[in-house]
């Protein structure tokens, strides 16, 4: 048995060997390594940036006839999209002009974004001016009071430019320059998240009147750039290291029904129905106000439902693959005498059997059929966000219809009741004190005073619609990995120069969040005398932070590099991303403005 | 096996040499291993937190109360209502430091040997095996000039060079090239080693320094200080103060702790007196609401009276905060009933003649030509009679109010009210008073009163923990993390008549593609045929 043992030990140590020749000691590929000389390999970044303060001097120059702050940044949401398509195109099929367009189609998204954030603080400035002249106030604040970094639109323009700077700082050596086939799409959901969370401008709370804030927020938004850099080097590298993609897809079918058994507060699962919230317009001009009442949009809830049964059985039919096959591929090894881990004496030595070849097929089966399932689940997927999309701008009688509904399910009078209550920020003994049918009265009431005035708007739900689009853009991209995935690991560079850009990533992840964290604790103490509060935003920094101290020491200290690396940094930029919106949307706090 | 039992038992074993057990307990909490699962458990607990309402933050009072009897009972006994304050948390936060201060003491002498004694020489092999190598070809006199014109090409590119001389052991070969590990051979080789940015090999003991000093100045200023909260008008008016539980002179603050859904109040003496003397708050829109919306900033301005310092006046802005003796006084929040600083009255003489326009700050008296004496009693935003006796309906502006003390020439007192509507002169509200017909034409807009925090931190360890330990780990993490220590050999070697054979080598801690682009500009430089390159 200890010499099983030692074998085994032997076998892995001599495995780890062979993998690190290969890995170190195959001659490169030169071209891959060469750097363009000097500046000219940075023109992209200069150009991007550069051009973006030309847009603010003409946006000063010309005044508000200049094009919007919104236009801009849907401008830029284009060409990320059109930049990562042509570095994708050029994965899969190598074209120069295709790299060429990816490249300053980025630059160009980069442009955009940056024109547009500094537009956008001029604007702020304007509207607060026009406000201040209006009621002959000549109170004159400084300009930085109106850095667009106070509420979570600014942060996702400033994280979107993050993410993308960063590839465009990578992209400075040629074969990184792939990168922005998978940074850029998620830029791009960044984006589509502030286009429905709204640009409308609103006062600054006195409290973020202070020059902690462009530090502080500045610092945040890049660092949170870096992150997401850093996780799609991560999952590229995953590809290349040869992971399932079955496994991958497992995963984001997860993700997806987790995003699905959410939103519309767990309806879709449990009533099979979809309710998008409604907005009572703002009489002083601001954001709209959420109405509190939901209303079924049709079919949304039972596309939903059959994308999620879809999905669930791809995860199935994936486990079987997986783990059936992992067994037939043990059993195959015990039969060449090769050592495994757990394996009894009778199956090191025995032999493949007829039966266990027909498993192997079936398993082969599995694999083919959950490929299918997912297929299917991204149509569905889609259709989903059609009918979400048109179902929100043909309905007009939501008065009418949301009172159908009602009528049908009251259980939501009590739920907007307490929510009403919650509101109003009641002592544990007033609410206690207030029966269902009051809560229940309340709803009516607020139903009957602002019915009237309610709508449905693609921006009532940001989060739960950029949600929708994150699982679909998810499943399309595990799809996508799943055609012609030996071709597009070829054209990827090696693990070891990706290993190690996941690694100098990280390590300005990590440096950048505690910096966000440090600026944040002496901002806190500069307004409140508290430094730490251990505020939900402020932990899931921290979190975050934490997360990749792990990483960089577990690297210290069991070596661990690659594989490990790589779902270490998948986790430190999934909790960048809680902390960024989960933090905002779902726990109480003093950073819910952002 | 009787014979194999007796065999091993009269085999003389020797028991391996023991390592003490405090030794090994240090080499656990000096452990990188270690450190990262205590990471790995405060990330988890962390989470927790943020997932389960803490004590002291706002909604916890609701959450708490609709929890089921046993679930306040066991997660109230494993802390997780104030989790970052629970024993296991600080215990796991002491466990940190304690194992930074150990993992750097245990690994700092070699770190320092690394760079103090630098590997000035190698053999081909092992330069070789370096991730950057490559063997050039460089014509020269002698090995001196050879090694003058390398060590010339890496100070050019910013590394500091030294020569050495080493005599290398190597397995002697036969005929065929083959190595007959039976002899060797001594063969002397001239090195140049050159370096660069070898201080970043200790930035992580400069990380843990300040990270040890954030941890300990947040631990002290816990300790040695606390926070309370003071609510401060400037109102004189008792039923005001009493009603809205405010302070306008006092030398008491009050310290909340909260435990549970319970909270307890300490009263803490203050070795001064604090008096507020005026509130302000700069509007958006003069015209619009109080609320936090149209609001540029707050001001409290308050004197201290200290029987050691004397007296003191000072203002509290909005992330301005004053410090005083330890104390640090913060704007925190305020009371946003409507209230006025400044207001300007327009007095209608009684017998006719020119209106007379006062202006009148709060709790001051303005004096008429004709020796009307006006004083400033209270402001009521929304006013309405209540039993007989003024008060307000609402905090908002809706029917606003100045109630004055006015004393005639002749010494009469009389109680006035001057409203900003404009009233029917036949109102018997509005019947002229003390000779004079009121209207209150303006006024100042400001909330009843300012919540100031104030923290009490004698040593000023929060400043050192966040400024020093703070910046520091800042600028620390740049070092580490943006600088890269650069390492470079040159092996030379003579293989012909004014011809040398140069291995070069090198490698660097962080940013290795850099490195690669630099480690090819040097050879580059040198190399008049490059032989092969790995």
């Amino acid at each position: 048995m200890s010499r099983l043992k030692t074998g085994l030990k032997t076998y892995r140590i001599m495995e780890e060997v062979s993998r690190i020749q290969k890995e170190v000691f195959i001659p490169r590929d030169d071209s891959a390594y060469t750097a363009i000389p000097a500046w000219r390999s940075y023109l992209p970044v200069i150009l991007a940036i550069g051009g973006g303060f030309l847009m603010l001097g003409a946006r000063l120059q010309i005044g508000s006839g200049f094009i919007s702050d919104t236009a801009l940044m849907m401008l830029a949401l284009a060409a990320y999209l059109i930049a990562a398509l042509f570095e994708l195109t050029n994965l899969y099929a190598p074209s120069e002009m295709a790299k060429k367009i990816g490249l300053w189609s980025a630059t160009l998204g980069v442009f955009f974004n940056l024109a547009s954030w500094l537009v956008r603080w001029v604007n702020a400035w304007e509207f607060e001016l026009v406000q201040l002249q209006a009621s002959g106030n000549d109170a004159n604040p400084w300009i930085f009071r109106y850095i667009p970094f106070a509420n979570l639109y600014d942060l996702s323009l400033a994280f979107a430019f993050g993410a993308g700077i960063t590839t465009l700082v990578l992209a400075h050596r040629k074969n990184f320059q792939f990168l922005s086939a998978f940074t850029l799409p998620i830029a791009a959901l960044i984006l589509t998240l502030a286009r429905f969370i709204g640009g409308e401008h609103s006062n600054l709370m006195p409290i973020l009147d202070s020059y902690w804030r462009p530090i502080h927020v500045g610092v945040a938004s890049l660092s949170y750039g870096v992150a997401l850099v850093c996780f799609a080097i991560a999952v590229v590298y995953l590809i290349k290291d040869k992971i399932k993609v079955e496994a991958m897809a497992i995963w984001a079918s997860i993700f997806s029904l987790s995003v699905f058994a959410t939103i519309s507060g767990f309806s879709v699962f449990t009533e099979g129905v979809y309710r998008a919230g409604t907005f009572i317009p703002n009489l002083t001009g601001g954001k709209p106000i959420n109405a509190l009442f939901r209303l079924e949009l049709p079919y949304v809830g039972l596309t939903l439902v059959g994308a999620g049964l879809l999905l669930l059985g791809s995860i199935i039919a994936f486990l079987i693959y997986i783990y059936g096959n992992k067994g037939i591929i043990k059993q195959e090894k015990a039969a060449r005498g090769e050592f495994e881990d757990k394996l009894s004496l009778k199956e090191r030595i025995g032999e493949i059997k007829e039966t266990e070849a027909v498993e192997y097929i079936h398993y082969q089966s599995a694999k083919t059929i959950g490929h299918w399932m997912l297929r299917g689940a991204f149509v569905l997927q889609i259709i989903t966000v059609i009918f979400w999309v048109s179902g929100i701008k043909s309905t007009s009688d939501v008065q009418a219809k949301l009172q159908a509904q009602l009528t049908q399910k009251p259980a939501q009078y009590v739920a907007v009741g307490k929510e009403i209550a919650n509101k109003q920020q009641l002592s544990v003994q007033q609410m206690a004190a207030i029966t269902p049918q009051q809560f229940d009265q309340a709803g009516r009431q607020h139903f009957q005073q602002n019915g009237g005035k309610m709508y449905l708007s693609l921006n009532s739900n940001p989060v739960e619609f950029a949600g929708l689009l994150t699982a679909l853009a998810g499943t399309f991209f595990v799809i996508l990995f799943a055609f012609r995935t030996d071709k597009l690991r070829e054209r990827l560079p090696s693990l070891e120069s990706l290993d190690s850009l996941m690694y100098k990533t990280a390590c300005l992840a990590f440096a950048g969040l505690a910096m966000l964290l440090i600026t944040g604790a002496i901002w806190a103490n500069e307004s409140w005398g508290r430094p730490w509060g251990f505020d939900s935003k402020e932990t899931g920094a921290l979190v975050a932070w934490l997360t990749y101290a792990a990483f960089l020491h577990t690297r210290i200290s069991r070596g661990w590099k690659g594989r490990s690396s790589a779902y270490f940094a998948i986790l430190g930029f999934l909790l960048v991303i809680f902390t960024y919106l989960g933090v905002s949307y779902l726990l109480p706090g003093l950073h819910s403005y952002a | 096996m009787a014979a194999i039992e007796e065999s091993i038992k009269t085999r003389n074993i020797s028991k391996p040499k023991t390592v003490p057990v405090v030794n090994r307990i240090l080499d656990f909490l000096s452990s990188v291993r270690f450190g990262v699962v205590l990471l790995c458990i405060l990330v988890f607990l962390s989470i927790l937190g943020m997932l389960f309402i803490q004590q002291n933050v706002q909604g916890f009072e609701t959450s708490y109360a609709l929890r089921t009897p046993a679930e306040k009972l066991v997660y109230g006994y494993l802390g997780l209502f104030d989790i970052y304050h629970a024993w296991y948390y600080s215990g796991l936060l002491l466990l940190l430091s304690l194992n930074i201060i150990l993992a750097s003491i245990d690994r700092f002498p070699s770190a320092w040997k690394y760079i103090s004694e630098p590997k000035l020489t190698a053999t081909r092999g092992w330069l070789l095996n370096q991730s950057s190598n490559a063997v050039v070809k460089i014509g020269g006199a002698d090995e001196t000039e050879i090694a003058q014109k390398i060590q010339s090409a890496f100070a050019k590119n910013g590394f500091t060079p030294r020569v050495a001389e080493d005599t290398i052991k190597i397995y002697a070969t036969d005929e065929t090239g083959k190595k007959d590990f039976s002899r060797t051979e001594s063969k002397k080789s001239l090195f140049v080693f050159g370096e660069n940015g070898k201080l970043n090999r200790l930035g992580a003991y400069i990380v843990h320094v300040f990270l040890l000093t954030l941890f300990i100045g947040h631990f002290v200023a816990l300790k040695t200080g606390f926070d309370a909260d003071i609510r401060l008008t400037p109102d004189t008016n008792p039923a005001i103060i009493r009603d809205f539980n405010l302070n306008q002179k006092t030398d008491a603050i009050q310290l909340i702790e909260i435990n549970l859904d319970r909270q307890e109040r300490y009263n803490v003496q203050l070795p001064f007196t604090i008096t507020c003397t005026e509130i302000e708050q700069k509007l958006i829109d003069p015209n619009g609401s109080i609320e936090i919306n149209n609001t540029l900033d707050w001001r409290t301005q308050i004197r201290i009276d200290d029987p050691v310092y004397g007296q003191t006046i000072a203002d509290v802005s909005l992330n301005k905060p004053f410090s005083y003796r330890g104390y640090r006084f913060f704007q925190a929040s305020a009371i946003t009933m409507g209230s006025a600083s400044l207001m300007t009255l327009e007095l209608k003489p009684e017998a006719g003649g020119q209106p007379v326009t006062v202006k009148l700050k709060r709790n001051e008296t303005a004096t008429l030509p004709d020796g009307t004496k006006i004083a400033y009693s209270t402001f009521v935003p929304d006013f309405v009679m209540q039993g007989g006796q003024p008060s307000t309906r609402t905090g908002e502006y809706n029917n606003p109010a100045a109630i004055l003390d006015v004393t005639t020439p002749k010494g009469e007192t009389t109680k006035v009210y001057a409203f900003a509507s404009k009233l029917p002169d036949d109102a018997p509200i509005n019947a002229p008073k003390a000779g004079y017909r009121w209207h209150l034409a303006g006024y100042e807009k400001s909330p009843l009163a300012h919540v100031l925090s104030i923290k009490y931190d004698p040593l000023n360890s929060a400043f050192i923990a966040w400024y020093i330990g703070g910046i520091g780990l800042i600028f620390a993490l740049i070092f580490v993390f943006f600088f890269s220590h650069k390492r470079i050999w040159a092996m030379i070697e003579r293989t012909g008549e004014n011809e040398f054979e140069v291995v070069f080598a090198g490698h660097a801690n962080r940013n290795h593609l850099a490195f690669e682009d630099k480690f090819k500009t040097v050879v580059e430089s040198l190399a008049s045929n490059k032989v092969k390159e790995f």
